[in-house]
Order: structure tokens, then C-alpha cells, then sequence
């Protein structure tokens, strides 16, 4: 089923355009993966499709207005005078919070559970940001870079879990260096520039 | 809406600083400025309102300071935009909220400190009626200023709506005349009661427009 589909989006910054004309289409059930470099503009684009951010130029349709999505993005919207169990019952109730313990023990975070969030490490908060994402059940995921920061052990854990949510029909765009270990088409928005 | 009520008051609950803070100052400034002018106490209970008053302005002033710079600067915005498609909810919740943890105790504080300088018992609860009823003025006004430079130091939006609090501080000190002389406390009470709630639910839409255009 068709998600989202991009018609020739261009976005440009002071007349320099990020880039141009770009088209593709979301699906359940697919992954799509953005590539480029830096300032290449893979967090803008992932805003456009959001629709947080508005294209220059082009056309972005969503194809269910109700549509699910859960979303990490360079920000972890994570509150940093909270303890992690506090955040997550700030965010989830009911069986999703039962969800978000779950990994927050599996993740190895249990035994930092009363620790304020500031004191966390970078990664251990990036761990947290992603419950926020695993524990909620949506119809598409977007994610900005959701490696980065994260120990060989948590990246398989999060390539493990999205090949599974792709194979029971979510959707999935993604950011990342680090091409990811599950089946996805690609947008190189580095060629896209060049 | 009670979710983010709820969402909201345990936020502001786990920040001391941040709603601490504004009563230490409402109740240091009513110690404090009477201490350091020379009036007899006879004179106290005339001029006292007017410290209540502008304690008052200073308070919502400082207890607003980034009210939504925090959601901003750590991407709860973003994630509230997907989920509401607006942030009028979340506005209204969080500016409810501010008011009732801070408006109301440091307008609880002001009516008693006006109690211990000489004004009428009788008077306490029409005290805190108007201070209350002020700092839920303040609170959107100064609310308004702070979604407008959220990312450019919330101070300076605050300081850019403070004329727009002039006009709350004209008509409380008229509401305050009216209880010390005994003339028209219905009407004025009346009057505020009808912009609070103008104000309440025009101006957390213009908030929201105002934190829409920042995170674009």
C-alpha cells in the first residue's frame, strides 16, 4: 500500500538548492534508505515528508491521513531532569509502557532506571530515544540516524527489529552513514547534488 | 487534553528551579521592599498594593521564561506537531498548568502578605481573586512573548511583550482602588473575567502559529 509518494521535490536555502526535483514513493511494508553527505539535506528531506518542513518546490502526498508514524530525529526529545522510567511514563501507558521496559531492560538500561537522564552517556540516551520508537505501534517509521551512537549489539537489535516490523507491513525511511543490514531502496541525495 | 494536562504538571512538578523559583521571588521582593524604603506603617497599608502589584508583573515575568524553549531545544515539539498537527492543545494545557502551580500560589501569597500589611481581612478573598485573575493575563501575554523568540533567548520576547502587560497592570490597579474605596469591584472583576477568557482561547492559537513558524 502506498504511503506517502514525491513529486519533483526541491528545497533550496538562499537560491542554493539542496536538492532538486527529486520523486519517490513510500510503501508499507518497504524501506527506503537516504543517503548523502553532510548538509546533503537527509534530515530536511525526512522533515519535508513529515511535513514539519515545507518543500520549495514539489508535491508530497500522504495517501491516509490517520497514518501512524513514529519518528526520532536529531533530536531525542527525551527530558534530561527525568529518570528514564519517568520519561517513558511521560510518553506510554498501558501495554505500550509494558513494551518500553521491556526494552529498556533489554537494552541494558534497567539498572540505570532511577539515574537522571543528564547522567546518562550519549549512547545510553540515544537507547532511550529509540524506546520511544520500538514501543509504539505505528504504520510508518522515520528515523534520522538512528545508529549513530549506538554499540554494534544495539545496531544488530535495531536492524533485527526493523527487518521484522518491515516484514509485518510498516513502512520505513532512514538517514545513515552506515548502510543498514536489512533489505531497502535507495535515495542517494549525493548524486541527486552532484 | 487532561493527558497533557497531567503531562504537563508532572513536568513542571520535577523542575524546582522553575516554579520554586518565581515564589521565592514574589515573597523575597514583599520581605524586602518595604524594608527598604522609609514608610510608617500607616502609609504601608496605602502604598502596599502597589509593591503586590508589580511583584506581581516581575514574578509571571520570570515564571514564563522558557516556557517552550525547553520543548523546542530538545525536539518535543517536533514529535507534538506529528501527533496533534497543532500545538493549540498543548498551549492551553501548559499555560493552565503554569497558572494553577505558580499563578495561583503567588497570587495566594500576595493576598496574604496584603492581609499582613494592614488591608482589611474581609478583603483577602477579592485580593486574590484580582491576582489571580491578573496572572492569568500575564501568563499568556508573557506566554506570547516567549513562543515569538524561541530560539533566539526567550528573555528577549519576553521583554518584547512587557508593554503588552501595561495595560493588565492599569486595570488591576484600578480593580485594587476599587476594593480600597469600596466602588465598583463587580464591574472591574467582571471586566478581567470577560479578557481572561478572550484571552485564553485567542491567544494559545497565536502561540501555536508563533512555535509552528519556529520549527518550520
Amino acid at each position: 500500500m502506498k504511503l506517502f509518494s514525491a513529486q519533483n521535490i526541491t528545497y533550496s536555502i538562499n537560491e542554493n538548492k539542496l536538492f532538486h526535483n527529486l520523486s519517490f514513493e513510500i510503501n508499507s511494508g518497504e524501506g527506503l534508505h537516504i543517503k548523502g553527505g553532510n548538509g546533503s539535506g537527509k534530515s530536511t528531506l525526512l522533515r519535508i515528508i513529515l511535513g514539519i518542513t515545507s518543500p520549495s518546490k514539489g508535491l508530497i502526498q500522504s495517501y491516509d491521513q490517520d497514518l501512524k508514524i513514529s519518528y526520532l530525529g536529531h533530536k531525542n526529545a527525551i527530558k534530561n531532569y527525568l529518570t528514564p522510567v519517568e520519561n517513558l511514563e511521560l510518553l506510554f501507558g498501558g501495554d505500550e509502557l509494558n513494551v518500553a521496559f521491556e526494552w529498556l531492560n533489554s537494552f541494558g538500561l534497567s539498572h540505570l532506571q532511577d539515574e537522571l537522564t543528564a547522567s546518562l552517556s550519549f549512547g545510553q540516551q540515544k537507547k532511550l530515544a529509540l524506546i520511544r520508537v520500538l514501543a509504539q505501534s505505528s504504520d510508518l517509521l522515520v528515523l534520522d540516524e538512528p545508529f549513530v551512537g549506538l554499540d554494534q549489539t544495539t545496531a544488530d537489535q535495531i536492524n533485527s527489529f526493523l527487518a521484522q516490523k518491515i516484514s509485518q507491513g510498516v513502512g520505513l525511511v532512514l538517514t545513515s552513514h552506515i548502510t543498514p543490514m536489512i533489505d531497502c531502496a535507495a535515495l542517494d541525495l549525493g548524486a541527486n547534488n552532484a | 487534553m487532561l493527558s497533557f494536562i497531567k503531562a504537563e504538571s508532572f513536568k513542571l512538578s520535577k523542575k524546582l528551579k522553575s516554579w520554586l523559583g518565581p515564589l521565592l521571588v514574589m515573597v523575597l521582593v514583599l520581605i524586602a521592599f518595604p524594608l527598604s524604603i522609609d514608610i510608617s506603617q500607616y502609609d504601608l497599608d496605602k502604598f502596599y498594593f502597589s509593591i503586590i502589584v508589580v511583584s506581581l508583573l516581575m514574578t509571571a515575568f520570570v515564571a514564563t521564561e522558557g516556557m517552550f524553549e525547553e520543548d523546542f531545544e530538545d525536539g518535543s515539539l517536533e514529535q507534538e506537531f506529528l501527533k496533534e498537527k497543532d500545538f493549540y492543545k498543548l498551549v492551553i494545557s501548559k499555560i493552565f498548568v503554569y497558572v494553577c502551580l505558580i499563578g495561583i500560589p503567588i497570587a495566594f501569597i500576595g493576598a496574604l502578605f496584603s492581609f499582613a500589611n494592614g488591608v482589611a481581612i474581609g478583603s483577602f478573598g477579592r485580593v486574590f481573586l484580582l491576582l489571580s485573575l491578573s496572572n492569568l493575563l500575564l501568563f499568556n501575554l508573557f506566554a506570547f512573548g516567549n513562543a515569538l523568540s524561541i530560539n533566539k533567548g526567550a528573555m528577549l520576547g519576553v521583554l518584547s511583550s512587557l508593554p503588552l502587560a501595561l495595560p493588565v497592570t492599569i486595570l488591576l490597579g484600578r480593580a485594587i482602588r476599587s476594593i480600597q474605596y469600596g466602588d465598583g469591584f463587580f464591574a472591574v472583576t467582571t471586566l478581567m473575567v470577560g479578557i481572561g477568557l478572550m484571552v485564553s482561547a485567542i491567544m494559545p492559537l497565536i502561540i501555536s502559529a508563533a512555535l509552528k513558524t519556529h520549527i518550520d
